[in-house]
């Protein structure tokens, strides 16, 4: 065993002199131990490959991509991969670990993110922040995917919820004006409910394991899910503050959620379209799905009006930021070339397109296209107090272990709120360290 | 077992389990070696993207064993495995024996059945049975319903006991159709004429089937009760679309996906190698008995 | 033997048979019927028994890019080469083990057994290093490669209890009538195996059609998509939500193929069994 143990350490030192060789013939070198800030390299001339999940970014896009990068740079090619987000840490974890698999520029969901960051996945891209738009990019995003004054990863879009209710349906309940505080939301929530009188009727919709959508709760009091401690990560959820945001979920998904209290949130359609929510949270593009006429239902999508969810002190709510950034894989033999790739990705060209698809766009200067409708105006107010997750490089482990839908469906169950916290934040604790 | 006729040394079964062998070693050696090196070692997201790993021993064993986690685990995939393999293989087994006595034409068409729901993509399959177990839209609620039960809106799997009745008609379901067909073709290859000779002797339907049919199937029997046994324990993708479904996560993990949560979902490629390795000893004490009967069997052969 | 049962065991057989029948087609009856619907018609306050009205439209969703084409060729490449390798190998190593007494027998049985035992979950990682070592990753070859080293442990032990189960009386009988051995054993015993090929080519033949875990990591390249990895990308879509209906569609055409290859080797099977019995 040992034997083999030591043929497999002399192959990868072998694989990784190898590497160092060829990176230095190229001229530059983009290991991740360098301290080395002029990262970068590789071939003037190259087969890139791009990775794009699932079908967000729209085709004029990707056409956009391929023809400006291979005008740009004759004699190189741009073919752009679409992945899957099911499946997708599976694959990080294995190609972006392989010099010949790596593709060249990833999207990767800025949550994800961080935990790529600090294990040497992606190039740093503090140097090229600057000419990628410096301060207009979406700071969260960018504080997101930085660890130790590095950055790894830049926004390449955002989308924030927002909330979803029915016009025909405030009225019946009486409401005449679109809540402005969180008092009044949960209080419209819950007339909504009580005059629909049905077990299954959601006055506002909260399957009890979207803690995505929570969060904003948990926010709105001042609370969050861990705070740093020092160099570590500590479980926050059973301080005060977090008590009472998750003590105001388990109010809201009790007076006024028919959802499941162990459902997700991934299919607001069916219930919406049999006329179970009068309020929901949700993103822009879910709008396109509920209009659809074959997905959707379009006559009831009619009623549908928008507003952001709003705080306790009449400011939008902070809700979470969700999104994705892109990066390089550190294993990708083209840097430079990746590296205009990305320049693109991040053009006011490229993104003014992603903006005419519903996409909130990675450059702050850019909000403007996304339009004036009212769906604009919410999702730019949305985004304006929005928060993101802890910035911990274990966070992913929290998200793929199921830890926050365990225990927001266990609260939703009505379990007790301060026991269940302080069991979390152990957990928590012991995860992100 | 000697056999008769070839006992000279020969090259021949090397030369035939050959092939075997190296498609074996080449695909599993490595993967092997690497998964009892990584369970040793504390090896993480890091170490995968190439860090230097540390050597730590036992260390992943000693936390696996000593923590809080397993064996709540443990108890629930050991239980869950023999109901199921118990079920698969009555249901499976009188099911093969049924379709020795069916007319042709119901018979081929258990078979197609059969077939069919085997053949049914896994992805397809959770799908469906999430649709048929809704909470709000499924046909089960509105059957019981429509049975006048007080099923409206009864959610299926909040309750570990209920998910896993669940997981269970699922698996159960999956799985039934390769032990029917596994045991209805070692029950085509009896001889006819044996069992003929048998009825001419006078033996009686139950004679015939414990003394000519039995004796002639058992070998398929046994490693279809122990393959049983060993895909049960080892069964995930059943429970992991369960869990996105509904349910409590941390109740519900079976080894199979509290392996996948601390490897691939938790970034701790040791712990997982080490819970694998834990599993695959677990496995072996708990196919033992199987083991002996399978060597009993060919010592009488 | 059927044709000895009495009429009413008969009728109990089937009556249970036809039950069986409706609770393996259930779920799949509703796959078909719910592909044949639009979306928001899939999952409603009532549900459609029999969905009246349908639609083609998953299907033109699902043949829509072209994609399908290329998945299904892929998935066939690796599936039908596994199942060919698979059985070959399995073939002669259950001979092996059953026929013969070789040094180093129980310990390829042991090894074999404990094969079988070893979490997939957790080795896909190790493979998919191997492969990229290997320079095998997108490619038809090196899939096949572990998918024939993960259904050869099950191939060979049914197959060996399959070459058990003749009694080795019939190929002595057989010799006696002045036949080789590898003759006898050609003309007696390989017939009566062929539903033990068969089960074990059903099961190698599923087997490799539906893997995901290691697929979704090895076959990255669009253009190398097997059928499961391709059909994921209807489940989990930001922006146009779960697609259940091209879910559906696709699943039924994915089944479709695991249905033609049982009904080939069925009739086969059939052909096989008479010509032993002429023989015989």
């Amino acid at each position: 065993m040992n034997r083999r143990e030591e043929a497999v350490r002399i192959q990868r030192t072998l694989a990784v002199a190898a590497t160092v060789a060829l990176l230095a013939v190229a001229g530059a070198c983009g290991s991740e131990d360098s301290d080395d800030k002029a990262s970068g390299g590789g071939p003037d001339k190259a087969d890139l490959v791009v990775w794009i999940n699932g079908t967000d970014t729209p085709q004029e896009a990707r056409d956009w991509l391929k023809k400006t990068f291979e005008e740009q740079n004759p004699g190189s090619t741009l073919t752009i991969e679409q992945q899957e987000w099911e499946g997708l840490v599976e694959r990080f974890t294995t190609a972006l670990t392989s010099e010949d698999q790596a593709p060249d520029v990833v999207e990767v969901g800025n949550t994800q993110a961080p935990t790529f960051t600090t294990v040497g996945a992606f190039s740093d891209l503090t140097d090229d922040l600057d000419d990628l738009g410096g301060d207009d990019l979406l700071q969260g995003f960018v504080d997101g995917a930085t660890i130790d004054g590095k950055t790894y990863a830049v926004p390449y879009y955002a989308g924030s919820t927002y909330v979803f209710y029915r016009k025909d349906l405030f009225k019946k309940a009486g409401i005449t004006e679109v809540p402005t505080t969180m008092d009044e939301f949960v209080e419209a929530a819950g007339k909504l409910k009580a005059e629909s009188g049905e077990k299954d009727f959601s006055g506002y919709w909260l399957p009890g394991k979207d803690w995505r959508d929570a969060a904003a709760l948990l926010w709105n009091a001042d609370g969050d899910f861990a705070v740093p401690d020092g160099d570590e990560w500590k479980g926050n959820l059973s301080s005060d503050e977090s008590v009472a945001g998750l003590t105001a979920f388990q109010d809201l998904y009790e007076s006024a959620s028919g959802a499941a209290a162990d459902a997700n949130e991934a299919d607001p359609v069916t219930p919406f379209c049999a006329g179970k929510i009068g309020m929901m949270s949700r993103p822009g593009w879910v709008y396109g799905m509920l209009t659809d006429k074959k997905s959707g239902c379009p006559d009831l999508a009619k009623q549908v009006g928008v507003f952001a969810l709003p705080g306790d002190d009449g400011e939008p709510a902070p809700v979470l930021l969700g999104g994705s950034d892109i990066a390089i894989p550190a294993k990708s033999p083209n840097q430079d070339l990746a590296r205009k790739a990305l320049a693109l990705m991040l053009s006011d060209d490229y993104q003014s397109i992603l903006a005419k698809a519903g996409l909130t766009p990675a450059k702050e200067s850019l909000a403007s296209a996304l339009g004036d409708d009212e769906f604009a105006q919410a999702s730019i107010e949305a985004a304006s107090n929005a928060k993101l997750t802890p910035a911990a490089a274990n966070w992913a482990t929290v998200e793929g272990k199921m830890i926050l839908e365990d225990l927001f469906s266990q609260i939703a169950q009505g379990g007790d709120v301060e026991e269940l916290a302080a069991e979390a934040d152990e957990t928590l604790t012991a995860e992100l360290n | 077992m000697p056999p008769p006729a070839v006992r000279r040394r020969s090259l021949l079964p090397l030369g035939l389990v050959l092939p075997a062998s190296l498609a074996l070693g080449l695909a599993l050696g490595y993967p092997l070696v690497r998964q009892v090196v990584l369970s040793l070692q504390e090896f993480g997201l890091a170490q995968q993207f190439g860090q230097p790993p540390t050597w730590i021993g036992l260390g992943n064993y000693r936390e696996l064993l000593g923590g809080d986690d397993l064996w709540p685990v443990v108890r629930r995939t050991v239980v869950f495995c023999f109901a199921n393999a118990a079920l698969t293989f009555g249901i499976g087994v009188g099911l093969a024996l049924l379709m020795a006595r069916m007319s042709r034409v119901v018979r081929v068409a258990t078979q197609v059945g059969l077939l069919l729901a085997w053949a049914m993509p896994v992805v397809a399959a959770m799908t469906v049975f999430q649709f048929l177990f809704d909470r709000d839209y499924g046909v089960v609620n509105a059957a019981l319903t429509g049975l006048g039960l007080d099923y409206d809106g009864h959610n299926w799997l909040i309750e570990p006991w209920s998910f896993f009745m669940v997981a269970t008609i699922v698996v159960v379901w999956m799985s039934v159709p390769f032990v029917a067909f596994t045991v209805h073709a070692s029950l085509t290859q009896v001889p006819e004429d044996v069992v003929e000779a048998a009825e001419i002797d006078g033996a009686g339907a139950w004679q015939r089937f414990v003394h000519v049919v039995l004796p002639s199937i058992r070998p398929v029997l046994v490693v279809v009760a122990m393959l049983q046994v060993i895909w049960d324990l080892r069964v995930f993708t059943q429970i992991y679309s369960l869990q996105r479904a509904g349910g409590t996560t941390d109740e519900t993990h079976l080894l199979g996906t509290y392996i996948h949560a601390l490897g691939i979902k938790g970034g701790d490629f040791g712990m997982a190698s080490a819970a694998a390795m834990f599993m695959l000893a677990l496995t072996v004490v708990l196919t033992a008995p199987y083991i002996v009967m399978m060597i009993k069997q060919e010592r009488e052969h | 033997m059927a044709r000895r049962t009495p009429f009413v065991a008969r009728l109990g057989a089937d009556v249970v048979g036809l039950v069986v029948l409706l609770i393996c087609l259930f779920p799949v009856y509703w796959m078909v019927s719910r592909s044949f619907l639009p979306r928001n018609r899939i999952k409603g306050e009532s549900p459609e028994v029999v969905p009246l009205h349908g639609t083609l439209d998953n299907y033109r969703t699902v043949f829509d890019d072209g994609s399908f084409a290329k998945a299904l060729v892929t998935s066939l490449s690796v599936t039908l080469l596994t199942v060919v390798v698979a059985l070959l190998f399995a073939f002669l190593a259950a001979v092996a083990v059953s026929r013969f007494r070789f040094r180093g027998r129980w310990a390829f049985i042991a090894v074999l057994l404990v094969i079988q035992m070893i979490p997939a979950e957790a080795l896909f990682i190790s493979q998919y290093k191997m492969l990229d070592g290997m320079g095998l990753l997108n490619s038809v070859i090196g899939l096949t490669l572990v998918y024939v080293a993960a259904v050869l442990p099950f191939t060979v032990w049914t197959l060996r209890s399959f070459v058990e189960g003749v009694p080795r009386e019939l190929e002595e009988a057989a010799m006696i009538d002045g036949c080789s051995r590898p003759q006898a054993f050609f003309q007696v015993t390989f017939p009566l195996l062929a539903p033990g090929l068969i089960a074990t080519g059903v099961f190698a033949f599923i087997q490799a059609w539906n893997e995901f875990t290691l697929a979704v990591v090895a076959m990255t390249d669009p253009e190398k998509k097997t059928l499961p990895v391709w059909l994921v990308a209807f489940t989990d879509n930001r922006s146009k939500g779960v697609d259940w209906g091209a879910i559906m569609a696709s699943s039924t055409l994915i089944t479709i193929p695991v249905i033609v290859f049982f009904m080939i080797v069925q009739h086969r099977m059939v052909t096989g069994l008479t010509a032993g019995a002429v023989k015989g």
